[in-house]
């Protein structure tokens, strides 16, 4: 009797177990959680490869894009035909969001490279010393963040953003943010 | 329990004397430190988050890297202590760069169980060798022991807790300050955000906020701003015009000292060119604000209807 008991009460802390385990949330990372998400935007101060300064907070009142890039990444390759017809899309509207590249442990010349190779005339914003990215919590490129009109971060994706899938996501966004 | 009826002292001691030194370590301060043994320490508690197995003190990722600036540039500012600034790396980052489970959460059960099973085998060891060497006198009266045996497991149960919990303090991950705000530049974007998404909703609500803001920072462009333009749009409709006045010339001067603290900023510039056309007719001054605005490319809320006020302050000087 002894030995079924104990084998019951081992078989109850087991399952016990699993079933914690089970409920607890899995990490975040693979559906582009953040625990910035609804916060406000960490603070950004850079200057772009032009040597424009870049200052995140003066960019409220626009809806603002953030894409984390650097030039020798695949997928930021494959998904610039994405971004630039986001780009296009959004500069047709009177309330188009602004799109910035953060450029992730890159030179200068070869972001400028890449650029003109494949096209983009959007601001492309300095992180040399890797704060914007440790801010937004990058590890990897490509990421794409998204921040509404009054500094809340609303989207974050990670990895290579789909022909559209950028626009649907926003106009979501948008559609909430007027309701 | 002949054992531990004949030394119970002794063994009340060794206890004591072991939750005392967990109780001594966990509350330990290790001395002043230079910067370095700071940035070491803390870069040595983080994972590399693109690494296997590395800690950010010796990866040489690119992420590591930036991890490593960020933690060295938090420990020259001074104003948080490791604790914090591993919680501000988490909180970013996620659990997954912190190489020890945490001392709290169900992540303290990694520091618990193992405890626990420790305390208990050894438990259950004493008590096998106890039934082993009186067994013939125990058969006699087992029964008048059950509250003895069971008071004694509940103290074994407490004790392994209590042990465990200890060294999930002591060894454990703690993350001070992991919240994303924390400090007076944080909690001044925190109430900036919150009284941009009210503006139009809740104006009083969103003045309420601006007015906190400047009262942590009597110079801050953006709040100066706000807070002038929400002032603007109720103070226009005023039928007195006496206090219209008044409430004009404050917004005024918090425009224009917006601008002058700031002239990159362009909202300021464009709010001043509005109130300075519409309320003081001002077409020569207004136009001066505006174009410093459209240079300074304000965003699409604000250029949406500046657009519309340049056409016709443009009208105006040229009539």
């Amino acid at each position: 009797m002894r030995i079924r008991a104990l084998a019951a009460t081992t078989a109850l802390v087991v399952v016990g177990l699993l079933v914690v385990l089970a409920l607890v949330e899995p990490p975040g990372d693979a559906t582009g959680e953040s625990p910035l998400l609804g916060a406000p935007a960490p603070a950004v101060e850079s200057t772009t490869i032009d040597d424009a300064d870049f200052s995140l907070e003066r960019r409220k009142g626009s809806w603002v894009v953030l894409n984390f890039f650097n030039s020798t990444c695949v997928p930021c390759i494959a998904e610039h035909p994405a971004l630039m017809a986001f780009a296009a899309r959004e500069a047709s509207r009177t309330d188009g969001a602004e799109l910035y590249t953060i450029v992730n442990d890159d030179a200068d010349d070869a972001v400028r490279d890449f650029f003109v190779r494949r096209g983009g005339d959007w601001p492309k914003v300095r992180d040399d010393d890797g704060t914007i990215a440790v801010a937004f919590g990058v590890a990897r490129v490509p990421e794409t963040w998204v921040i509404d009109p009054a500094g809340f971060v609303r989207l974050r994706v990670l990895g290579e953003l789909g022909s559209g899938a950028l626009e649907e996501r926003l106009d979501e966004l948008r559609a909430a943010w007027s309701s | 329990m002949v054992v531990l009826s004949r030394r119970p002292a002794a063994w009340v001691a060794v206890v004591l004397a072991a939750a005392a030194l967990l109780a001594v370590g966990s509350l330990r301060d290790g001395g002043p430190r230079t910067q370095q043994d700071r940035i070491e320490a803390i870069t040595g508690r983080l994972a590399c988050p693109t690494c296997a197995g590395e800690s950010v003190r010796v990866s040489r990722a690119a992420a590591a890297e930036s991890i490593r600036a960020e933690v060295a540039r938090q420990v020259a500012a001074g104003t948080r202590s490791d604790d914090e600034i591993v919680g501000f790396v988490a909180a970013r980052f996620g659990a997954r760069v912190l190489l020890l489970p945490q001392s709290s959460g169900f992540d303290a059960l990694a520091w618990v169980l193992p405890v626990v099973v420790a305390v208990l085998a050894v438990a259950g060891v004493v008590a096998a060798f106890v039934r082993w060497r009186t067994a013939p006198v125990a058969a006699v009266a087992t029964r008048s022991r059950t509250p003895r045996r069971l008071a004694t497991a509940a103290a074994v149960v407490l004790v392994a807790s209590g042990t465990g919990l200890l060294v999930a303090r002591q060894s454990g991950e703690r993350l001070a300050g992991q919240s994303l705000t924390g400090g007076i530049e944080d909690s001044t974007a925190s109430l900036l955000a919150q009284a941009r998404a009210s503006t139009f909703a809740d104006p009083a609500a969103a003045l309420a906020l601006y007015a906190e803001v400047l009262a942590l920072d009597p110079d801050q462009v953006e709040a100066l701003t706000y807070r002038g333009w929400l002032v603007w749009l109720v103070a226009r409709d005023a039928e007195d015009a006496s206090l219209r006045d008044r409430a004009v010339a404050g917004v005024l001067a918090d425009l224009e000292r917006a601008t002058v603290l700031d002239p990159a900023y362009p909202d300021a510039h464009c709010f001043l060119g509005i109130v300075r056309f519409r309320h003081a007719a001002d077409a020569a001054g207004a136009k001066v604000a505006l174009d410093d605005c459209a240079t300074r490319n304000p965003p699409s809320e604000v250029r949406s209807f500046v657009d519309a006020i340049r056409i016709e302050v443009d009208a105006a000087l040229d009539g």
